[in-house]
């Protein structure tokens, strides 16, 4: 649904993105994650074809998406929710429905049902009277007005507090079971974990982890025990009377083991952990 | 602030440019005009012969006066009839189509004929027993008068139209990029908030005003009381600044704020038309040295009404802002 | 671009802009307006010039009678001392004195005008107040003339001798536009704000044809303008502040479309208050047409403007400067109306024409419209080119974002010579404007003068291009590309340059100036002619190739070049002119 290919994009003598190729097929959550300043703004401005690259090649439903006719399949929705304030959340909508040659009696049922999904009521409100959540949600819906099949969000939970957080990622994922296919950088990693089923991580402009959790995951650390002994054994920390220790794998475990049962002591606990996407990325931004 | 000098500079170089014009280009006075003269001419050519400035040939036809003008020996034509006798006269002028001296030569043309409708006018008035006043000597630049009452009022007001534009303009700004709170949750106080947004759109105009009288001055047109003038022109500002900050406050957004600043201030303009003196006939007396006292009492009512504007606006702008 | 894509746009814009002026700002007008209503009965007496000038006079002279009429004029009681001192402009005891200052001959000259009206009441009685009844003819010396009364009209043709006036074109039939008579239309209360005016037919009624009221009225069709442009710089503004407008970018429509929508409604906005000035002040058609490419030009600076203002503030100083500018070009030729062919760079005197019951020429229409129109497309292209995600939300000072407006239009090398092409029309205007404003001037200064403002625009348009595409390194910095840039800019000037000629329906040739500032030769020899053709093209490349060099260096190295450029430029212009002459 989604290639990217060789794609670099300079402002200015600046180098925003480096050379980034993936795909995102249909149906899949695709998750652009880093630090700020890495590219991730700026890949999903080139898919959404805003920004045009200066090197490579970007292709959205098989069409090129700086050519209008591709964004039709296209709904977009920025970091921020810059609406035109004067006009109600309604009429906003309406005059979008409008620039995707949605007929009105059309895209009036589809913004109702989205904003009843969204359990956004106040529809006649100027957007300049809401608040930065009703905002959010209207934006939101702005960018099914067209009914896509690739949507793509700029941080959709940037600014909001928990619970519309979490509303707007659940609602994201609903999308994608009904078939969207969706990409969307977040630096809230939780957020990429709950929903995405593919993620790149990029840095400095480069996509320097790719693949499923899982993969990465494996890649990356995998999991991680913690022994917890009665004697001190090397490394260990002193905790609550007893000691930990954190190892990667069982032969660590066995080892921990070995030199507890030396000193005459014993393993009174073993816990396994898998790592956060957010100690993922710990480890990959010191690696790079 | 590069854009405003240059801007500045842009308007007082076209002001200036139709000052010179106006006053140089086209003043009568300036240049000899000759007239080829046919028909009934005997007065026509006394009253020539009177001006140093003009000439006359005598032509027996008119055919021939109008030869003589388009060989471009004369620069007009004029052919005098009295179809009823010693009643009325009938002239008819021939003059340059598309000619810089056209202008000069048909206002001649008309201070001439204007002249001989005078001695016209006491010959009738003598016969029919009616006393007529002597008609005064003397030509001087018809632009003199608009100079003073129509161009230095503009370039007057100008200035304070656009500084209460733009003290709307940095009001409603702070609300349209959200940046109005971090200045209330600053130390200062609202006042002081109001006055740093309006302080420098309050001082500019009547500097601005100051400017374009000392290029004026330059241009030869010399202003009878500058500090007169700069007095009513701080007065009026500190009135449309105050509006203008107080409209941009209520309607905190730049299109409306606008729309309802210019409105306001056009009509406070024309109300000015309501008092005994206009505020562009205060300040054509002013330039022109013809203030009375009604004057400068004009003068201190804008100034007491800039003071008592720009405090409430203040006032109401620290409530709006708490 | 698709049209029913703009119109929906342009329908969108003004249902938002109507819902922009909400009732409450709807209702204070509405105020405004009733109160200005309530106040006009009083209003209508006060004159701009009331008692502008002061006059000594005693209460029993005939005199005092005649100042007390006039509204201008004020009467006091008569004091040599006061008189001295300055206080009084005018003093009558015996006689009439008057200061001798611009003012004391000014208020004199409105005391004529006072005592002659007061004559004319004083004999209105017996039926004589106007005993001399004048008809004022123009004519074309030297050319055919029109008269209404083929008999009695001035005999024709050139009678020899002349030369003195018309050029060296004698016999040529200029353009017969009918008898225009030298009375102004009545035009009622404005000449109490222009104070003149008397009645038709009488000396009094002659008025000389600087069209001093046409052109005050042709003003008015310029004020609609200012409010127009200001709703339209806050709609273009508006887009840029919070990134409002990314997201109409990231619609199915083009941004030449979104452009076009959003300008679409202020065009036609300021189409109809121009029609509606035209009916108010008895013009016609012609001036409707005639003010359309200034509307144009009006919305083009501004959109510009818009793109790069910064913030309100700045974009306030945009619209007053393009206000002012485009104003200054189009009204300060038009003083020339009736008076001199410079006229017709401005699209005013088309106007002022109108208003005088006149047609002008259909070759105005071109000559001054083209110009105007062809700017404005290249300045909305201009900033269409950075109304785009990257560069319309940033915050740059205005200098770089137009560097940056050229450098999206530089795509490959050769892509300086289209820019060179698009910058003509702008050559062209500036071109203009400084012979309107030189023409005055004595031959011997103004010829000169325009032969060097010449060069320096030339070699700027040529080479900012080049120095654009320096600048951001689109360009790589090396003299033979330095070369190659500075050769297809010159070029590509130069064919553009020699097509704008081509397409040049009427010439300033009448006009010496004309002639220096347009490089018009109508009649050389055929070897100059083939000289002047080869000669600016050898000159357009090498002078572009040494700005370019310069500007392959660096900015004040580009300066360097610019000005050796301006002056090689500036030694071809005199010698061909000394050539030519």
């Amino acid at each position: 649904m989604i290639e990217v290919r060789d794609l670099r994009k300079e402002y200015a003598g600046h180098v925003a993105v480096s050379g980034s190729t993936f795909e995102v097929e249909p149906g899949e959550v695709f998750g652009v994650v880093g630090p700020n300043g890495a590219g991730k703004t700026t890949t999903l401005k080139t898919v959404a074809g805003l920004v045009e690259p200066t090197e490579g090649e970007v292709r959205v439903a098989g069409g090129d998406p700086t050519e209008a006719e591709t964004r039709r399949s296209l709904g977009y929705l920025p970091e921020e929710s810059p609406l035109y304030e004067e006009m109600t959340a309604l009429s906003y909508l309406r005059f979008f429905a409008d620039l995707y040659d949605v007929p009105r009696g059309v895209a009036d049922e589809r913004i109702h049902d989205t904003l009843d999904r969204l359990e956004l009521d106040r529809r006649e409100t100027r957007t300049g009277d809401m608040s930065k959540g009703m905002k959010r949600k209207v934006a939101v819906a702005r960018s099914l007005v067209n009914d896509p099949d690739v949507l793509v969000y700029d941080e959709p939970a940037s600014g909001l507090d928990p619970l519309t957080t979490n509303y707007v990622v659940e609602f994201v994922r609903e999308l994608a079971d009904e078939g969207k296919t969706v990409v969307f950088s977040a630096h809230n990693l939780y957020h990429v974990e709950r929903v995405c089923d593919r993620v790149v991580i990029m840095n400095e402009g480069d996509i320097v982890a790719r693949g499923t959790l899982e993969e990465i995951r494996d890649e990356h650390g995998g999991v991680e025990y913690t022994v917890e002994t009665t004697v001190e054994v090397e490394g260990a920390t002193e905790e609550g009377g007893g000691y930990r220790t954190t190892v990667e794998d069982m032969d660590g475990v066995e080892r921990v083991r070995e030199e507890a049962r030396e000193n005459g002591g014993e393993v009174v606990d073993i816990r396994t952990r898998e790592p956060s996407l957010e100690d993922i990325f710990l480890d990959v931004a010191e690696a790079t | 602030m590069v854009l405003a000098l240059a801007i500045q500079l842009f308007i007082a170089a076209f002001s200036s440019f139709l000052v010179v014009g106006l006053v140089s280009l086209y003043d009568p006075g300036s240049g000899s005009v000759e007239f080829a003269v046919a028909g009934d001419t005997d007065e026509i050519v006394d009253i020539v012969e009177d001006e140093d400035a003009w000439t006359a040939t005598r032509h027996a036809t008119r055919a021939e006066a109008v030869d003589f003008f388009e060989r471009g020996d004369a620069d007009a034509v004029l052919f005098v009839e009295r179809p009823g006798g010693g009643g009325d006269v009938e002239v008819t002028v021939i003059a340059p189509r598309s000619d810089l001296r056209t202008t000069l030569v048909v206002s001649s043309a008309r201070d001439l004929l204007e002249r001989y409708e005078d001695t016209e006018r006491e010959r009738r008035a003598a016969s029919l027993g009616v006393e007529t006043v002597e008609v005064p000597e003397g030509e001087a630049s018809p632009y003199h008068g608009f100079t003073y009452a129509v161009l230095v009022p503009l370039l007057m007001f100008l200035p304070v139209f656009i500084s209460g534009s733009i003290a709307a303009d940095s009001v409603t700004e702070e609300f349209e990029r959200g940046t109005l709170d971090l200045l209330r949750v600053s130390p200062l106080s609202d006042a002081a908030v109001f006055d740093g947004k309006t302080a420098t759109a309050v001082v500019i105009a009547p500097a601005q005003a100051a400017l374009w009288l000392a290029l004026l001055s330059l241009n030869g047109v010399v202003v009878a009381s500058p500090v007169g003038l700069i007095a009513l022109v701080a007065g009026v500002t500190a009135v449309a600044v105050g509006f203008g900050a107080s409209v941009a406050l209520s309607f905190q957004e730049r299109k409306q704020a606008q729309f309802v600043y210019s409105v306001g201030v056009m009509a406070f303009f024309v109300m000015t038309f309501a008092l005994p003196e206009p505020s562009a006939n205060t300040v054509a007396k002013l330039a022109v040295g013809s203030a009375t006292w009604a004057t400068y009492g004009h003068v201190a009512v804008y100034v007491v009404l800039g003071a008592v504007g720009y405090a409430v606006a203040r006032k109401v702008a620290g409530r709006k802002l708490s | 671009m698709r049209p029913r894509k703009v119109l929906r746009i342009a329908r969108w814009e003004v249902s938002r802009s109507a819902g922009g002026l909400d009732r409450r700002s709807l209702a204070y007008a509405l105020v405004a307006l009733l109160l200005v209503a309530g106040v006009a009965p009083f209003a209508v007496d006060g004159g701009l010039y009331d008692s502008l000038y002061v006059v000594g006079v005693d209460e029993e002279s005939g005199y005092h009678d005649a100042v007390e009429r006039s509204e201008t004029l004020r009467a006091v009681e008569p004091s040599e001392e006061a008189f001295s001192s300055g206080r009084l402009d005018v003093l009558v005891t015996d006689g009439v004195r008057a200061a001798d200052t611009g003012k004391g001959r000014a208020a004199v000259s409105e005391l004529r005008d006072a005592v002659r009206a007061y004559n004319a009441d004083l004999l209105d009685g017996y039926d004589t107040a106007y005993p001399v009844s004048v008809d004022l003819r123009y004519v074309d010396r030297g050319t055919a003339v029109s008269a209404d009364d083929a008999s009695e009209s001035v005999s024709g043709g050139s009678s020899g001798g002349d030369g003195t006036e018309g050029g060296t074109d004698g016999g040529t039939d200029v353009e017969a536009s009918g008898e225009e008579d030298g009375f102004s239309f009545p035009s009622g209360g404005l000449d109490g704000v222009l104070g003149q005016g008397g009645r038709a037919g009488t000396p009094g009624g002659i008025t000389p044809p600087f069209p001093f009221s046409s052109l005050v009225l042709a003003f008015a069709f310029l004020v609609p303008l200012n409010f127009v442009i200001q709703a339209y710089s806050t709609s273009i503004m508006n887009e840029r502040i919070d990134r409002r407008g990314v997201l109409t970018l990231a619609s199915p429509v083009s941004r030449y479309e979104i452009v076009a929508g959003k300008t679409v409604p202020y065009f036609a906005i300021a189409l109809g208050t121009v029609a509606v000035v035209a009916v108010a002040v008895s013009g016609g058609v012609a001036s409707v047409v005639a003010v359309a490419p200034v509307a144009f030009v009006f919305l083009a600076l501004t959109f510009v403007g818009s793109m790069f203002a910064r913030s309100y503030k700045e974009l306030t100083f945009v619209t007053v400067f393009v206000s002012v500018s485009v104003t200054s070009y189009v009204f300060v030729p038009a003083v020339f109306t009736d008076v001199d062919p410079i006229a017709a760079i401005s699209p005013l005197s088309i106007v002022v024409r109108d208003l005088q019951g006149a047609t002008a020429p259909v070759s105005w229409y071109l000559f001054s419209g083209a110009p105007l129109v062809f700017s404005s497309a290249v300045l909305f292209s201009l900033g269409a080119g950075v109304y785009r995600e990257e560069d319309m939300f940033t915050q740059r000072p205005v200098r770089l974002k137009a560097l940056d407006a050229l450098v999206s239009w530089l795509h490959r090398r050769a892509s300086v010579a289209k820019v060179s092409v698009l910058l003509i029309p702008f050559v062209f205007v500036a071109q203009l404007l400084v012979v309107a404003v030189v023409f005055a001037l004595p031959v011997g200064i103004s010829v000169p003068l325009l032969l060097v403002v010449a060069a320096v625009v030339e070699e700027t348009a040529k080479s900012m291009a080049v120095y654009a595409g320096f600048v951001s390194s689109v360009f790589e910095r090396t003299t033979p590309n330095a070369v190659v840039l500075g050769a297809l800019s010159g070029v590509g000037f130069f064919v553009g340059e020699k097509a704008a000629h081509l397409a040049q329906v009427v010439g300033l040739d009448r006009l010496e100036v004309g002639r220096a500032a347009l490089g018009i030769a109508s009649d050389a020899s055929p070897l100059v002619l083939a000289v002047l053709l080869v000669a600016p093209l050898v000159l357009h490349t090498v002078t572009t190739c040494i700005a370019s060099v310069g500007a392959s260096y660096g900015k004040r190295e580009f300066g360097v070049g610019l000005s050796a450029a301006v002056a090689v430029h500036v030694a071809y212009n005199l010698a061909v002119v000394s050539l030519v002459a």
